[in-house]
């Protein structure tokens, strides 16, 4: 039975690694790199040359945009059979328990609508909606596998939060800084739509032009998260000054999430006042995401700390 | 000590992820910069505008054009294309060193006259959209010798590709006119020719 947790621990690391490969095609903008979906210029191994390639999409073919999107779309398969493994695992080991059986299944469902997703986007030509709602969901299914990981953990880690009291406003605090996080997400991925359709629009300016062109909601984005930064400092303090025996993992979790924030911020600023890097893009997404799966481990062990 | 050693993988980590994610994003800049090669230059040819200018192979030179072989009463793919034809003209409104050119291979339908309401019908309000015609002896000879494109059922086998040219009037690359994601990739191509002609 452990191997599920084993297993899982494993798929969630494999989903972030995928959702920065992901963000990877988004800021490469490579997103195209493959005209046609599930193949890849209808083929299964995308052409390394021209010539492969068949006449009605030559005018489309670069072998490395092709390239960088089909390792998205293998790393997709190899994270999608994982996740379908700790689906198994879980049916096998854990068919009793709710807590595991909802949410690991509700992840498979929605890696079954992700993979389609996929499809859309290049049906669609990368619609913002679609990109956005495509990110949105690899997020609920690490939030999902989060949560059904550390309830396995709990099960045989009966101890773990046996000791742990920890105040009843931490709740509120959680899902506050959680809501706020998504909130965040969607701002910035909206951020992100709206610079590239003025970009298309202009061609020529740059990209700090570009951004002082968007409207005032860029500035909303700055101030929730400073708001969060507030958030977690309140969350490290209730942990440190008003719970008894607050767990490793609670701990280790608020000040790691506190650090994130910060750097967030300074990721976030340099994009704004010096230049949209695409590595900066990248991981300023990346960390957001990771911030999210804080919040889900605070959360399930508070729940915990309750049951006890 | 086991709290230090989490921080140092995971900041090794992300310094791996960095330095990988740096290369392949600069594997993909070059990629996005690298134009399209030039097929061949387009010859010289006298066609008559929308508006009874003369058009010639010179109207290419210092513009950057889409052209497009079309005629107005066609039901079949020509609406889409100058559906996306349209998009694009009103997606560079501002910049006059985009030019657009569609030519008809239905000239004998298609006279001055028509072409200018239809261009008009298109919403095209400036000189940044052009419609040429000639006979059709020499619309043919255009498209085959000129564009190397389909001629021998005129108008109804018209080829649907769009064509990018050159500031120097050269073919640089062709793309589907139906298709998004095509036009997608010459929008690209498009960006990377202007800002080349910009600097």
């Amino acid at each position: 039975m452990k191997y599920f947790f084993r297993f899982s621990v494993l798929t969630i690391l494999m989903t972030y690694l995928l959702i920065f490969v992901g963000g990877l095609v988004r800021v490469s903008d490579a997103g195209m790199g493959c005209p046609d979906w599930p193949k890849c210029f209808d083929r299964w191994i995308p052409p390394t040359s021209l010539d492969q390639v068949p006449l009605e999409f030559q005018d489309q073919f670069n072998v490395v945009l092709a390239w960088i999107e089909y390792c998205n779309r293998l790393f997709g398969a190899v994270t999608g059979l994982m996740i379908t493994i700790t689906c198994y695992l879980a049916i096998r080991c854990y068919r009793k328990e709710i807590k595991i059986m909802v949410p690991v299944i509700g992840a498979f469902i929605l890696t079954i609508i992700e993979g389609w997703l996929g499809g859309v986007l290049v049906d669609t030509v990368l619609n913002p909606f679609t990109i956005t709602l495509h990110l949105l969901l690899a997020l609920l299914i690490v939030v999902l596998l989060i949560y059904a990981s550390l309830q396995s953990y709990y099960l045989y880690h009966k101890s773990a939060e046996v000791e742990s009291d920890y105040p009843n406003s931490l709740k509120w605090f959680i899902y506050a800084t959680g809501l706020i996080v998504l909130i965040e997400i969607i701002i910035g991925t909206e951020i992100r739509g709206g610079l590239e359709m003025i970009r298309n629009q202009n061609p020529l300016v740059n990209s700090i032009f570009l951004l002082r062109m968007l409207g005032p909601f860029k500035y909303m984005h700055t101030i929730l998260g400073i708001f969060l930064v507030g958030l977690a400092y309140f969350i490290r303090k209730i942990l440190i000054i008003e719970s008894l025996n607050p767990s490793r993992l609670i701990i280790g979790s608020a000040q790691a999430m506190l650090g994130m924030i910060i750097v967030q911020i300074i990721l976030g600023e340099s994009l704004v006042f010096f230049d949209v890097k695409p590595l900066i893009q990248l991981f300023h997404m990346w960390f957001a995401s990771l911030i999210l799966g804080l919040c889900v481990i605070q959360y399930t062990a508070w729940e915990m700390s309750r049951l006890n | 000590m086991k709290k230090i050693h989490t921080v140092y993988i995971a900041g090794l980590f992300i310094l791996i992820l960095g330095i990988g994610a740096t290369w392949v994003i600069n594997k993909a800049d070059q990629a996005h910069q690298t134009p399209p090669p030039i097929i061949k230059s387009v010859p010289d040819f006298q066609f008559k505008t929308h508006d009874g200018y003369t058009f010639t192979m010179e109207n290419f030179r210092n513009k950057i054009t889409v052209l497009d072989f079309m005629f107005t009463s066609c039901t079949g793919p020509c609406p889409i294309m100058a559906s996306n034809m349209s998009r694009l003209y009103e997606q560079y409104r501002s910049i006059p060193d985009v030019q657009f050119v569609s030519v008809t291979v239905d000239p004998d339908t298609d006279t001055e006259d028509v072409l200018a309401a239809y261009a008009d019908a298109n919403g095209v309000n400036d000189d940044r959209w052009i419609f040429i015609r000639s006979d059709i002896k020499s619309v043919k000879e255009l498209t085959r010798d000129g564009f190397m494109l389909f001629s021998d059922d005129l108008p109804a086998g018209h080829s649907v590709k769009f064509v990018l040219i050159d500031d120097k009037g050269r073919i640089r690359q062709y793309y589907d006119g139906t298709d998004k994601a095509s036009i997608a990739i010459l929008q690209a191509h498009l960006n990377l020719f202007l800002k080349n002609l910009d600097s």
